[in-house]
C-alpha cells in the first residue's frame, strides 16, 4: 500500500514538473541583459524588447517603432536557444514593405544596423524559426 | 468623418493587413496629418502600450543638442529643489518625466553633481508614486559619484524607467506611464527650441519638426484617458501645439530599396529614402513659445 501511494506521490510531482517545463514562464530580462552586452561601443541603449512567444502560441511580435533621419539604429538579439538562433527581427517601413532582416542565406544573425534617413514609423517585427524555447529579447541602440 | 480619421491614423499605426507591393520605382510620399478627434472608437490596453513603447527616448534628443556643441546650463532644467511641491499623482507623474529627461541631460554632459540633485529628485517621486522599488538608486548614485560612466549610467537609468512603464501597464496604472512620458518628451522639446533659438542650428530646427510624429503617438494615448482629472487642459494644450505641427510636412523620396551588406560579419541596411522636413520659422518660433508655456504650466 504503501508502495501504491508512494507511485501515485512521485506520478504525480512528474506531471507537475512536466507541466512546469511546458508552460515555462520566459524571463525575458536576462536575455535584454545579454543583448545590450553585444551592442556594438558608440550605440547608445534607448528600448528593450520582450520576445516571448509564449511556448509557441504567439508566433509574430510586433513593435512600433519611431526613428529619426540621419541616425543608425542597432538591433541586438539574445534568446533561449543560444545567441540569436531560433529569432529573427525583421524591419518593415510604414507602407509595410520589408527593409531588412536578421535571416538571411538560411543564417541567424544577432541582429542588424539599419542607417536611417527617413524620419517616420518603422514596424519591428520579431518570429521564431525552428525554435525550441520561444522566448529571448532584443535591445535596440542608437548612433549618429 | 472624425471616427474614419482615428480609423485611418491607426491604420497608418499599426498598418493591420495592408500590405503595399515592393516596387523599384522612386516614389514620394508625404505624411498625411494624423487628426486626433475626440471619438466613441475605444483603444485595447495591450495596443495603448504599443503607442507607448514606440515614443522614442527624450535621450535622443539631448544627444543630439549636446553634439551640436551646445554649452551646458543647469538654469534651462527644472529646479531638482521643488520637488516636493508636486503633490498630486498627476504633477507627480509629469515631473518624474521632466526630471527624468534633466537627469538624462546632466548624465550627458558628465555633471555629476546636478546628476546627484535630479536623481534625487526622481527618486522623491517615484517613492511617491509607490514606483521607487524598480529605481535603482544606489547604484545609479555610487556610478554618479565618479565620472567617465556617462553610458553605463544611461543605459541603467533607462533600464530602470522601463521597469517602471511595464509595473505601471501590470498594474493598469499607464495613465501615470504616459504622463511621465508626456513630461519627458516636453522637457527635451522645450530644451531643443531653447538652444535652437540661440544657435539656429538647422540640424535642432528638422529636430524640432520631427517631433510631429512623436505629438501624434502621445495625444493618440492622451485621448485614451481624457476622462481622467487633469487630463483635458494637458490634452487641449497639446491640441494647440499640434494644430502648429499640422503644417510641418514630413515629405520621403524613395529610389528604390533598401541595400543590406554584410561587414565584418554584421548586417548594415542602407535606407534608399530620404526625408525632407519642411517647417517654417514663424512656425518654429510657434512652437518654441507653446513649449515654453506647457512646460511652465507642467513644473510650477
Amino acid at each position: 500500500m504503501k508502495n501504491f501511494i508512494g507511485k501515485i506521490c512521485l506520478a504525480f510531482t512528474a506531471a507537475l514538473l512536466l507541466s512546469g517545463a511546458a508552460f515555462a514562464q520566459c524571463d525575458s530580462e536576462q536575455y535584454s541583459q545579454k543583448s545590450l552586452k553585444a551592442l556594438t561601443p558608440g550605440f547608445t541603449f534607448v528600448k528593450s524588447y520582450k520576445i516571448d512567444g509564449k511556448n509557441g502560441v504567439r508566433k509574430n511580435i510586433e513593435y512600433t517603432c519611431v526613428f529619426s533621419k540621419d541616425t543608425n539604429y542597432m538591433i541586438r538579439i539574445q534568446g533561449k536557444d543560444g545567441g540569436a538562433n531560433g529569432i529573427v527581427a525583421t524591419l518593415y517601413d510604414q507602407q509595410r514593405n520589408e527593409l531588412t532582416t536578421s535571416f538571411v542565406s538560411n543564417k541567424f544573425y544577432p541582429g542588424w544596423t539599419y542607417k536611417c534617413k527617413s524620419t517616420g514609423i518603422y514596424y519591428l517585427l520579431f518570429t521564431f524559426k525552428e525554435s525550441e524555447s520561444y522566448c529571448g529579447a532584443a535591445v535596440l541602440g542608437f548612433r549618429r | 468623418m472624425k471616427k474614419l480619421n482615428l480609423v485611418f491614423a491607426l491604420l497608418l499605426l499599426f498598418g493591420c493587413s495592408a500590405q503595399v507591393a515592393n516596387t523599384d520605382e522612386s516614389r514620394e510620399t508625404t505624411e498625411v496629418p494624423t487628426v486626433v478627434e475626440t471619438s466613441p472608437v475605444q483603444l485595447s490596453d495591450d495596443i495603448v502600450a504599443g503607442i507607448m513603447q514606440s515614443i522614442p527616448s527624450p535621450i535622443e534628443t539631448s544627444l543630439l543638442i549636446k553634439e551640436t556643441g551646445a554649452a551646458y546650463s543647469v538654469s534651462n532644467l527644472n529646479d531638482p529643489t521643488i520637488v516636493t511641491t508636486y503633490n498630486d499623482s498627476y504633477r507627480q507623474a509629469l515631473n518624474l518625466g521632466v526630471y527624468s529627461t534633466d537627469l538624462g541631460f546632466a548624465n550627458l554632459y558628465d555633471k555629476n553633481q546636478d546628476v546627484l540633485n535630479f536623481l534625487n529628485s526622481v527618486k522623491t517621486l517615484a517613492d511617491k508614486l509607490n514606483i521607487g522599488q524598480f529605481f535603482d538608486y544606489k547604484t545609479i548614485k555610487e556610478l554618479a559619484s565618479s565620472s567617465g560612466n556617462v553610458e553605463k549610467l544611461l543605459q541603467l537609468t533607462q533600464q530602470n524607467f522601463e521597469r517602471i512603464n511595464s509595473h505601471l501597464n501590470d498594474q493598469k496604472r499607464e495613465n501615470l506611464s504616459i504622463l511621465i512620458l508626456t513630461g519627458g518628451w516636453t522637457e527635451a522639446l522645450y530644451l531643443t527650441t531653447l538652444v535652437h533659438q540661440k544657435t539656429k542650428n538647422k540640424k535642432l530646427k528638422e529636430k524640432i519638426g520631427e517631433q510631429k510624429v512623436a505629438l501624434d503617438q502621445i495625444l493618440l494615448v492622451l485621448d485614451f484617458y481624457k476622462n481622467k482629472p487633469n487630463f483635458p487642459s494637458l490634452i487641449a494644450d497639446l491640441k494647440e501645439l499640434q494644430k502648429v505641427y499640422n503644417r510641418v510636412e514630413i515629405k520621403t523620396i524613395s529610389t528604390g530599396k533598401p541595400v543590406t551588406k554584410e561587414v565584418n560579419g554584421e548586417l548594415v541596411v542602407e535606407d534608399a529614402t530620404v526625408s525632407q522636413i519642411n517647417i517654417s520659422d514663424a512656425d518654429v518660433d510657434l512652437i518654441t513659445s507653446l513649449t515654453k508655456s506647457i512646460r511652465s504650466k507642467i513644473i510650477k
